[in-house]
């Protein structure tokens, strides 16, 4: 194999990776704060896609406001379901927390995915591109721009939530909350608050990944469903509830599908990762990072 | 500045507390002692807001305060050390510190704050960049003390901070207390270890199977029979 070959496979395998990270990060928040089973995650990529692909069309948007946009719709929407939602199941339910939010969640994703259908219709609805072109990195090795800000893009939004979460008293408190919920009230921290914003948090970083994907993947009512599986995928690999892991485990689960596409052909991609993560699951149940959040799910 | 009346409390339907009264003035030190299972630590949960009150009345600075959520109690100003610390145990413990001060927003007073618990217990200073988690016992007690500390509150509840402690540990901690009770907070303290609580502190509550049976100065329960004879070891 040349060497051109092979750096297209690996920058390949990162690209790809930045998006699963992103999502999967949205996704291990929800699962290490709130413990809820996320099911309708993929659901607001979807929103975030629709909501680009109006905003850059129908309205004109440049393409970064654009996939602002489609992060903010998806902060709203998503802080609007947690408070009418998963915050009304939280006062409610007394035991099986984790299996009635898995039922309300998928039932969420129901409701999406046909709202979607229902309003626009089957069919797809993208860009060509959002900015023209190609970059040339080297000799054989080129991505089109709109695959390199995306990228970008996606790095830009796991950094800013890094920083929020380590470095603000807000991003603080969420983590507190994920470590020990009756430290973090008698601190003063309201809990309720840190639910919906979370929720809403990983949303808008659900939103971004759909909008800033949209000349690759078109807006679709079903779409949500494979990036939504792909997370899962992703923190079932590192360990629930483990941020800094899901954005490792993103780029690993990138490359090794990348790498599984090229050498095995499309069909076996998903056999390929599937079968690692059966294998790490079988000897290492909590994940490859896994051993420090072994209480989510099981509160 | 506290006042209990008739407080009752419960877990489901095993009820724990059966009409607890006390009253701690401000700038007091208070105890409230008694056997396992006498219900201090849900008198404390309790007032804290983490048990919702069955029955009766809790009163902080005049405003009636039972029913209301912890984290709102806790942004009056009462500070509550548990007897699991509920540490934040992967975070380092400036952070621990930092989330200590959450309901303020003066950087400055934030600072000063930290500045007063790090000049408290000199030991978390050196391991300010440490996790929480892996802090040895004694370490932990004093984190979750200066967490507490870090909001400035005005009233302290500590539960059982001897437990599981070296004795020279013990008395580190309890100085620790006295000191702070010296500068001006109010403390409510749950102990086991009773003769050395009574000599430190002011006033005391005696609870047996969630119910006050004693009240008084420390001074005079130490020379209290019932007291000497169930809590003193002598006969």
């Amino acid at each position: 194999m040349e060497l051109a070959a092979f750096w297209d496979l690996i920058l390949t395998g990162l690209l790809r990776g930045g998006f699963y990270a992103l999502m999967a990060l949205g996704l291990a928040l929800v699962l290490g704060v709130m413990n809820v089973s996320h099911f309708a995650h993929g659901e607001f990529y979807m929103v975030g896609a629709y909501a680009a692909y109006f905003a850059h069309t129908a309205f004109g948007l440049n393409p970064l406001l654009a996939i602002l946009m489609a992060g903010l719709i998806g902060f709203a929407i998503g802080a609007l379901v947690e408070k009418v939602v998963i915050c009304s199941l939280r006062k409610r339910t007394k035991e099986d927390w984790v299996m009635n939010t898995f039922l309300l969640t998928v039932g969420i994703s129901f409701v999406f995915i046909n709202s979607a259908k229902l309003i626009w219709g089957a069919r797809f609805r993208g860009v060509a591109h959002y900015w023209e072109g190609t970059i040339y990195l080297s000799e054989g090795l080129r991505i089109s721009i709109d695959r390199g800000a995306g990228f970008l893009i996606a790095i830009a939004a796991i950094a800013l939530t890094w920083f929020f979460l380590n470095r603000t008293q807000l991003g603080r408190a969420i983590r507190a909350v994920a470590q020990d919920e009756i430290g973090a009230m008698l601190v003063g921290i309201n809990l309720d608050r840190m639910n919906t914003l979370t929720f809403a948090l990983s949303s808008l970083l659900a939103g971004i990944a759909g909008g800033s994907l949209l000349s690759i993947n078109a807006a679709y009512p079903y779409m949500g469903l494979r990036p939504s599986n792909r997370s899962w995928y992703v923190v079932m690999l590192v360990g629930l509830g483990n941020v800094g892991g899901a954005i490792m485990g993103g780029f690993i689960v990138g490359i090794v599908e990348t790498l599984s596409y090229y050498f095995l052909g499309a069909g076996w991609q998903d056999v390929a990762s599937l079968l690692i993560l059966v294998l790490i699951l079988l000897f290492k149940p909590s994940g490859i990072f896994g051993t420090e959040v072994k209480g989510v799910l099981e509160r | 500045m506290l006042e209990v009346n008739n407080l009752e409390a419960a877990y489901g339907h095993l009820q724990v507390l059966w009409g607890v009264s006390l009253k701690v003035s401000e700038g007091e030190f208070t105890s409230l002692l008694g056997p396992n299972g006498a219900g201090k630590t849900t008198t404390l949960r309790t007032i804290a807001g983490l048990i919702k009150p069955k029955g009766g009345e809790v009163k902080f600075m005049g405003e009636s305060i039972g029913g209301r959520r912890a984290d709102q109690i806790s942004r009056m100003g009462l500070s509550f050390i548990t007897e699991e610390l509920n540490l934040f145990t992967r975070m380092s413990v400036r952070e621990n510190l930092l989330l200590g001060a959450y309901g303020t927003r003066d950087k400055k007073k934030i600072e000063k704050s930290l500045d007063f618990v790090l000049d408290l217990f000199p030991v978390l200073a050196e391991r300010r960049n440490q996790l929480a988690g892996t802090l040895s016992g004694g370490e932990r007690k004093m984190l979750a003390l200066g967490r507490g500390l870090m909001s400035d509150p005005k009233f302290l509840l500590v539960d059982e901070p001897s437990l599981g402690l070296a004795p020279k540990l013990v008395l580190s901690v309890f100085k620790a207390l006295q000191e702070l009770n010296g500068r001006g907070v109010t403390i409510l303290l749950v102990e086991q270890n009773a003769s050395t609580t009574l000599h430190i502190t002011d006033r005391s509550y005696i609870l047996e199977r969630g119910r006050i049976v004693l009240e008084g100065a420390s001074a005079d329960l130490v020379e209290d029979e019932h007291v000497k004879k169930t809590y003193l070891g002598i006969e």
